[in-house]
């Protein structure tokens, strides 16, 4: 099998080599050949093409994607990756949908996904976990674990995910494929389920910088339906790709390259920074001083804006519904009992307690401060260089089980890279490398609403090594 | 701080959310870690620090005040068995 990138389906449909009924139809029968291992679509599209908006002609008319579950989409079973919404049926589509539709694209499937995206293993999910297409017996990381194996396995060209706390980025870089965080506010959440409201953002999975940019310029800008959504202008990401990056800044943080990270793991960075310095690019070491606080932090700002989130599911209007309770408030505690899972359950009592009389000031006031703190950092590292680089995760990919007891554990899966999402900056992951045959990939911040540059030093780095070309093993049994 | 099997039920009772007894207790020793993670933030001085409740200094927007949507309620009580009338059903909560 080749994986086509999105660029490259783009020429197929151009020069009229492949139709877009034909890309479709080849990328459906990957689905249904691959599923059944890897478990990364929670529905799959129908077999027949149907061509969403004939109307359509902009340059991905007819380009195919797959999209986190977590999105709504019209007419379809939009679950969140729990049993709650197993019964959902959209009624509409998200508006980061809505305008792919409306630019001709066609969806593939839903994808899997951590339950409610909370979680970094994918084992979260009521269907199921997913499989990394690396290595079967091991994770894909999470939350959006679906979309990542199924780009890095060729069922899908490109993929919607979200990023709470690095719920793109950790599954893009131990499947060896690029993901983007765009700035908080850059794409609407409008139809995106909320988990945690002022740290969620809908961004992107895909195979190169290149197709992330082609896709984020269709998806971003301001949504009405969304007041946290910005006016902020959206450039054509395309143009700025290969600009010159002689003379670009980027700060390495000390909390990054604490000393903790696998040696084989550190070469691998350090190599990738060498040949960004082949570019032109200059270094230097920063500091980011209250960064050891993102962790603990983020772990009473994402259950408090998540207990109150979920509050919306009752079993009243849709969704999982209990039969046993016999007056209301035993109605809604069943309901809930049996239509959430444990990881879930643990954030909304986790996000109750500290938001409860007397725990208040104590721990999400002192959250919220450390949060300005963290934010103030970035803000201050950006007066001196262009980007912050490290590590996107501390180790490959884990074996499935490792840690899902341990939830503290599981929990430091984030430790990079829910810093960004406490101060809404944009953050890109590519791959860098293999440590015993497992991807590796490397995590690059920028300022606020700065995605061009992002993807302009992730294009050219891609321009200048393939390891976001390698493909895992079990792509080759299948067409 | 330290939690007892009495705060989690105060908890569950506040959520709307019922635990069997196995899972109060696996909950207790796990939320207990979580807590003792968060409470390193009490070693941050955050004396007059502004608090961040979200990433963007933006103001909220209001719009016009135009009726924009209209009533879906037949396509939306598609999502439930348990409409009716145009109503949705709930066990009897006055007696």
């Amino acid at each position: 099998m080749k994986r086509h990138t999105v660029k490259e389906l783009q020429g197929m449909i151009a020069d009229h080599s492949a139709s877009s009924q034909e890309i479709y139809k080849l990328y459906n029968n990957r689905i249904r050949a691959m599923n059944d291992s890897i478990n990364a679509f929670i529905s799959i599209e129908s077999d027949e093409y149907s061509s969403g908006n004939k109307q359509a002609d902009s340059e991905i008319s007819g380009v195919p994607y797959a999209v986190k579950d977590i999105f709504c989409s019209e007419g379809d079973q939009t679950t969140c990756g729990s049993k709650m919404l197993s019964n959902f049926v959209s009624p509409y589509d998200a508006t980061v949908v809505k305008n792919l539709r409306e630019k001709g694209t066609v969806i593939l499937g839903k994808t899997n996904m951590d339950e409610f995206a909370m979680g970094s293993s994918n084992e979260t999910s009521f269907f199921g976990n997913v499989n990394n297409p690396w290595d079967l017996e091991r994770t894909p990381g999470g939350s959006s674990g679906g979309s990542a194996a199924a780009v890095a396995a060729g069922m899908a060209p490109i993929a919607l995910g979200t990023d709470t706390g690095g719920s793109i980025r950790q599954p893009a870089a131990l499947t060896g494929i690029t993901g983007l965080k765009p700035t908080y506010g850059r794409c609407s959440r409008f139809g995106m389920i909320a988990f945690a409201s002022s740290l969620d953002q809908a961004g992107i999975l895909s195979i190169s910088a290149e197709d992330s940019a082609i896709f984020l310029e269709h998806m971003a800008g301001y949504d009405q339906k969304d007041s946290t959504s910005s006016k902020e202008t959206v450039p054509k990401y395309t143009d700025f790709l290969n600009n010159d990056l002689s003379g670009k800044v980027v700060g390495l943080p000390n909390e990054f390259f604490d000393g903790n990270l696998d040696s084989r793991f550190q070469e691998l960075v350090t190599d990738s920074i060498g040949e960004y310095e082949k570019m032109g690019v200059k270094f230097k070491d920063i500091s980011l001083p209250n960064i050891k606080y993102s962790v603990p932090t983020y772990y009473v700002v994402a259950p408090a804006e998540c207990s109150s989130n979920l509050a919306r599911y009752d079993g009243v209007r849709f969704g999982h519904r209990s039969t046993d309770g016999k007056d209301l408030d035993a109605f809604y505690k069943q309901t809930r009992k049996d239509g959430f899972g444990q990881e879930v359950k643990r954030r909304i009592i986790t996000g109750t307690y500290v938001l409860s009389a007397g725990y208040y000031d104590a721990y999400y006031l002192k959250a919220q401060k450390v949060r300005q703190l963290i934010n103030q950092d970035f803000l201050d590292a950006f007066k001196e260089v262009d980007f912050i680089m490290g590590p996107t995760t501390q180790q490959s990919a884990f074996k499935l089980g490792e840690k899902v007891d341990d939830p503290v554990s599981m929990y430091m899966n984030d430790i990079y890279t829910i810093s960004s999402n406490l101060s809404g900056v944009p953050a890109i992951s590519h791959p860098i490398g293999f440590v015993d045959r497992l991807p590796f990939g490397l995590q690059i911040i920028a300022p606020h609403f700065k995605e061009h540059e992002l993807l302009n030093i992730a294009h050219k780095y891609q321009m200048a090594t393939d390891w976001h070309l390698q493909t895992p093993e079990i792509c080759k049994e299948i067409d | 701080m330290s939690i007892d099997k009495s705060d989690i039920e105060y908890l569950c009772n506040l959520s709307k959310l019922n635990l069997d007894d196995e899972e109060q207790s696996v909950f207790l020793s796990q939320m207990q870690s979580i807590l003792d993670m968060i409470e390193e933030l009490e070693e941050v001085d955050t004396g007059d620090i502004e608090p961040m409740a979200h990433p963007l200094k933006m103001t909220q927007r209001l719009r016009v005040d135009e009726v924009t949507e209209f009533n879906d309620r037949e396509k939306y009580q598609k999502n439930t068995d348990f409409a009716e009338d145009g109503f949705y059903k709930v066990p009897k909560v006055i007696d």
